[in-house]
């Protein structure tokens, strides 16, 4: 992932994910923890429903999905620290995001993805 | 939940989750994630989610397991409508315009439609909402369901522009309802969630339009003496009163041809001048003297923009809120009795009231429910405060005036008070009982409402 790929353009990539059912392999970085695969599409509509809201244009002061540099220092903090804030809510961002469905294992993929570690 | 702390709860849950060992307490077995409303103020640990595809998952699923259910919206009650043992059913991809009619001006929705993805939608088929509340993430269901309104005198909430919608009941048959219903069709426009799971509802519209919206800072008492006639000369009209202030926050919103734009800016020179600081431990009057000063350089700002834009916003502050309905004509005295107090005992709140009108309501459980307009107050508290001490000085000021509970917002009130304050209640209560007799959609705090 490009570091300055515009969020509308990222949306329509993630959604293009969603569109369909074809395998796109982790890159397997490194140092990162949250690396599940993005390619399924059940996750990714959750991610179009929810997180898209706000981490597409950064409302309210969210990272924006594929902005490396963003994640990389909210990652540094740790892997529950990080859900911990997902599920309780953290400054403007409610608990869960907006994803009444989603499970923790959605939001461990949704956080890789949006830190672009699957690029 | 009583015994837990809600970090140590959530956190639990956490820790189950990500080494998948034991459940988080004795009553789930199950690893689903903990359940939180918008503010964090309502948790749950439910056995499991249902993330519902379409009407036939979802009838399937009512046909073929047992135990209890509550459908979610976007989690933004502050009431705890939703905390369960049993399962979410969550309905936010039942989502689009799925039909429309340029002709009368209906669309049909599906119920799990974020308002704030529908104006746009809505505006490339000609056709813009009514109103909208303040905040657009609800979903049309869970709006409709707990009677979310907006503002305005000759404006009904969101449920009283349904034209017909489709229940699907707890043992999971397909109703679609409408005006020739009769009373079904007044109950289920405002359902709490307890008759069943909506999955598409027919809204009345108008053709699309843009609005004007004019803020600034005025006495309470001048608005508050003359609120009927600037609600009745303004398609929107309400205050934010501040509290340990003379001032209110100003709002009119009305139709408009004007381009696009911010009409009218602040000088930033003057928006920079702030008063003397108050010191620690303020006291009401020095409070009182320091916000009538800010209050002073508070100007007149002007905008023009299209309607769903202009009417909702995003809240980048979480809280919790309990709002009561009041009839109009005793409206401004409630609003002073609760400024009052506020001053008189030294509460400690910053956030301003919110005060406005809406037109008389058909459902059965609107907060404008009969024939004469009501007046909406709204009192809130940063969600990571205790809410409790403030709300419940608050509350039996609200009672004192008659008011009727919003079903999304904190209130303590049951079936008792509540058949007094609504009058087709009990008729809601048999209504339910026939469409769900074995209390499948019911959390304790639906119990208590309906006495079941």
């Amino acid at each position: 992932m490009n570091n300055s790929l515009k969020p509308l353009a990222f949306l329509l990539f993630a959604l293009s994910i969603c569109a369909c059912s074809g395998a796109i392999q982790s890159s397997g970085a490194t140092g990162i923890p949250f690396s599940n695969d993005v390619t399924d599409a059940a996750v990714m509509g959750k991610w179009g429903r929810s997180c898209a809201l706000c981490h597409v244009n950064g409302e309210a002061g969210a990272p924006i999905v594929g902005d490396r540099a963003e994640w990389q220092q909210r990652l540094a903090q740790g892997e529950e620290s990080i859900l911990q804030r997902v599920l309780e809510g953290y400054n403007s961002m409610p608990p869960l995001g907006y994803c009444m469905a989603c499970e923790v294992s959605d939001f461990r993929a949704m956080i890789g993805f949006m830190a672009g570690n699957n690029q | 939940m009583k015994n837990i702390t809600r970090r140590s709860f959530i956190a639990s849950g956490v820790k189950a989750a990500l080494v998948g060992t034991a459940a988080v307490n004795s009553a789930a077995t199950a690893q689903s994630t903990p359940w939180s409303n918008w503010s964090g103020g309502q948790i749950c640990q439910p056995a499991g989610r249902y993330d519902i595809a379409s009407e036939e998952q979802l009838i399937d699923l009512l046909k073929g397991t047992s135990g209890p259910i509550r459908p979610i919206g976007s989690g933004h009650s502050f009431s705890p409508l939703i905390p369960t043992d049993g399962h979410l059913v969550i309905i936010d991809q039942l989502s689009g315009i799925l039909d429309y009619d340029s002709s009368t001006l209906e669309a049909t929705i599906g119920a799990g439609s974020r308002l704030g993805d529908l104006g746009a939608a809505l505006e490339e088929i000609g056709q813009g909402m009514f109103n909208l509340p303040d905040i657009d993430r609800q979903t049309l269901a869970g709006a409709t369901a707990t009677g979310t309104h907006g503002t305005g005198v000759s404006l009904q909430s969101l449920s009283g522009y349904i034209t017909s919608l489709r229940l699907v009941t707890p043992e999971g048959d397909i109703r679609d309802i409408d005006a020739s219903d009769g009373d079904l069709f007044d109950a289920v426009r405002v359902n709490v969630g307890a008759l069943g799971v909506v999955t598409q509802i027919r809204m009345q519209n108008r053709e699309n339009y843009k609005l004007r919206k004019r803020e600034w800072a005025a006495p309470t008492e001048d608005i508050l003496a003359n609120f009927d006639e600037l609600a009745a000369s303004h398609r929107h009209f309400e205050i934010f009163p501040r509290v340990y202030s003379d001032y209110s926050s100003v709002l009119s919103i009305d139709e408009t041809g004007e381009p696009i734009g911010q009409t009218i800016i602040p000088d930033e020179d003057v928006a920079s001048i702030e008063p003397q600081p108050l010191g620690p431990n303020p006291s009401p009057l020095e409070r009182l003297n320091y916000n009538n000063a800010r209050a002073a350089n508070t100007q007149l700002t002007e905008a023009v923009d299209v309607s769903y834009k202009l009417l909702s916003n995003l809240r980048n502050t979480r809280f919790n809120e309990m709002e009561y309905s009041v009839p109009a004509a005793v409206g401004a005295e409630c609003v002073r009795e609760i400024l009052k107090t506020i001053y008189d005992q030294a509460i400690e709140v910053a956030f301003p009231l919110e005060y406005r009108y809406v037109s008389p309501d058909a459902p059965w459980l609107s907060m404008a429910y009969g024939d004469e307009p009501h007046a909406t107050i709204s009192i809130h508290r940063v969600a990571s405060e205790d809410y409790n001490p403030y709300f419940d000085i608050m509350e039996p000021i609200f009672w004192k005036y008659g008011g009727r509970p919003h079903w999304g917002k904190l209130h303590s009130l049951g079936h008792r008070e509540l058949s007094q304050l609504y009058p087709r209640f009990k008729d809601f209560m048999e209504i339910r009982e026939s469409l769900d007799p074995n209390g499948r959609m019911l959390n304790q705090h639906l119990k208590n409402l309906f006495d079941a």
